[in-house]
């Protein structure tokens, strides 16, 4: 059962190369396949999930491990290659053409997102630095695709977002390239598990420098504070439902892959103190800028810059409550933030044009003043719980001015949020603008998105259990170790 | 008195690196900005291969008469090759994107690029929520 795990990766590549060959032969076939293939991967993850409890590694190739290519699979890689999956289905573009060759636009268009989700579940899966740098690029080279997609032709400004995007992103690969580098000077191998043996090696000042070169260059997509000069541009020039996935979702995987690399190549305080820094600057930009706009899209796009940089202060914590807690804030927002960004579908222009919209679409208004509360941190709901864990944890190391800064942040974050609910319920005597509602799908997944939190609420406790097992495993080096590098019987 | 080849070697990388980023900063040309990061990725990519590399080593080729002795390290050449081809993948879409800019904008300076991109998202933000607007482009 478990081999099949390779299929979420596969299935999707080889789906996105067929799909304009696909395309010419019948437009139905290539609209069809590509969700067909992601629920498949869907089932494959879910069924893993459920059945092999135990963390596994898969050699590629039977080839051993430092010399081959090896997947490692634990309960966070499944969890995030369930999330990039599901999270794609929801927020799956469109049709919306109305000439032929739009057809063509679009057929290319689901190429890139099953690209760029075969890439992020190699993001989460692989347990190779070099093999994570390549899923990097290729889901880079995805975005920048899709990005520069618009069937609204005046909007011209996606090629400028999408050209400055590309330096900032391929400046960071550069300097991942270097990390690299440096780590394999140090330790002479690229492999996780091999690297973890060779600690000894890697803690100098080059092995610092390597990790900070390697912080910067995945921290493009992951909205780093030096790097994120991009976030507003993009999501303002792309479509919102992908403005989401990527905000929601890729921001994450990586996070996933500093936070291996922190763990794997450099465990020690100066990394951590490293990354609570630039997060500390990344959440204190963020929220100033995101009380700046009047633009609700670039407002809740700084707003994503300062949950980041949350998410990074919460990893900087040493020990399991710094897992636990930047798990628990990296969910949350990965719900929050993708809710957000499909009600910025139709409201996403100025914040003052939104006057009365409140008592025009309810259930939209609703679902933003619910998410809003909650990504505040209002106490029944799960923000409030994330937000907790990660005070506590700071409160633990004593690292009072980052408890200072987070609160006084927050205040902004109620400030600029309900500032947008004072609009869409102003009883201003303005005519209110007929704005087009949300597509129902998009209301529906927003919807569900509601419902998720509120589940959460009721089952925090068994929340809780899992991010205490995910944060296990992820700290279990030893036995991380040991599978990747002694096991063999798991061959492919 | 001559300096090591293997020191030559890694100033050379670390000066591609520096003369790429600095480029990167410094000008102002959309096709420069795309050359700097052409040098600075042969810099990393030097890097790279010079990581695994020995001096008193043979290449890593496996002929008839094999006797053991040092041999070249090939993973890192193998890594640069893949490094280089994503480079120039990523290099060529950067080239189509410069050109439909071009197009859009008539010009390759960035400070004007930059500037007419945000007189663009605001006329959106304005545009975004007026009555007329044509149907859904998601």
């Amino acid at each position: 059962m478990k081999h099949y795990i390779i299929l979420t990766v596969i299935l999707p590549l080889l789906v996105a190369f067929l799909l304009p060959t696909i395309g010419r032969f019948s437009y139905f076939l290539a609209r069809a396949l590509p969700p067909i293939i992601l629920i498949f991967s869907i089932v494959i993850t879910a069924c893993v999930y459920n059945n092999e409890t135990a963390p596994f590694a898969l050699h590629i190739g039977d080839f051993v491990a430092p010399q081959g290519i090896v997947f490692h699979v634990d309960s966070i890689s499944l969890l995030m290659a369930l999330s990039v999956q599901v999270f794609a289905l929801f927020l799956w573009p469109r049709r919306s053409f109305k000439l032929q060759s739009e057809q063509i636009v679009s057929n290319k268009r689901y190429s890139l997102m099953l690209l760029l989700v075969a890439s992020a579940n190699g993001l989460a899966f692989s347990g190779d630095l070099f093999n994570l740098y390549v899923f990097y690029e290729l889901l880079a080279v995805a975005t920048f695709g899709l990005i520069s997609f618009d069937t609204n032709e005046a909007n011209q400004a996606r090629f400028a977002a999408a050209f400055r995007y590309l330096v900032i992103s391929a400046t960071g690969s550069v300097m991942a390239l270097l990390g690299i580098a440096l780590v394999y000077f140090l330790t002479g191998t690229l492999n996780f598990a091999h690297l973890a043996t060779q600690q000894a090696n890697l803690f100098n000042p080059i092995g610092l420098s390597a990790f900070a070169l390697l912080l910067v260059g995945f921290g493009v997509k992951a909205e780093l504070f030096p790097v994120n000069s991009w976030v507003p541009e993009v999501y303002s020039a792309a479509s919102k439902k992908l403005s989401g996935y990527l905000a929601g979702v890729i921001s994450k995987l990586a996070v996933l892959v500093i936070i291996k690399a922190l763990l794997f190549i450099f465990p020690h305080s100066e990394a951590a103190y490293l990354m609570l820094g630039l997060g500390l600057a990344g959440l204190l930009i963020g929220e100033l800028s995101a009380m700046r706009s009047n633009d609700f899209t670039r407002m809740i796009s700084w707003s994503s810059v300062a949950q980041l940089g949350l998410v990074f202060i919460a990893f900087s914590i040493p020990g399991q409550a710094g897992i636990i807690a930047g798990l628990a804030v990296l969910f949350h927002h990965m719900f929050v933030k993708t809710a957000l960004f499909l009600i910025a579908e139709k409201w996403g222009g100025r914040i003052s044009d939104l006057h009365g919209q409140g008592y025009l679409n309810l259930i939209m208004s609703g679902i933003f003043i619910f998410v809003a509360l909650s990504l505040i941190g209002l106490p029944p709901l799960p923000g409030f719980w994330s937000k907790f864990l990660l005070l506590n944890g700071l409160a633990g190391q004593e690292y009072y001015f980052a408890i200072a800064i987070i609160l006084i942040t927050t205040v902004i974050e109620v400030n600029y949020l309900f500032r947008v609910a004072n609009h869409l319920f102003s009883r201003e005597d303005k005519p209110v603008l007929p704005i087009n509602n949300h597509h129902w799908f998009d209301t529906l997944t927003a919807s569900l998105i509601v419902v998720a939190l509120i589940v959460a609420v009721w089952e925090l406790p068994t929340i809780n259990d899992q991010l205490i097992i995910m944060s296990d495993q992820l700290l279990d080096i030893e036995s991380y170790v040991n599978r990747v590098l002694i096991s063999t019987e798991n061959g492919l | 008195m001559i300096p090591d080849i293997s020191s030559i070697l890694f100033s050379g990388a670390i000066g591609l690196l520096v003369i790429g980023v600095g480029g990167l900063l410094l000008s102002n040309n959309a096709y420069r900005v795309l050359l700097a990061l052409v040098i600075a990725e042969a810099g990393a990519n030097l890097m790279l291969v010079i990581a695994g590399y020995r001096w008193d080593a043979i290449a890593p080729i496996l002929t008839g008469d094999f006797t053991p002795q040092p041999m070249v390290d090939p993973v890192p050449q193998a890594m640069v090759l893949t490094a280089i081809v994503i480079g120039v993948g990523v290099q060529a879409l950067a080239l189509t994107l410069i050109i439909r800019v071009k197009k859009a904008y008539g010009t390759l300076n960035m400070v004007e690029i930059k500037k007419r991109m945000e007189m663009d998202f605001d006329r959106l933000s304005q545009e975004a929520n007026q009555p007329g607007k044509l149907e859904d482009n998601s």
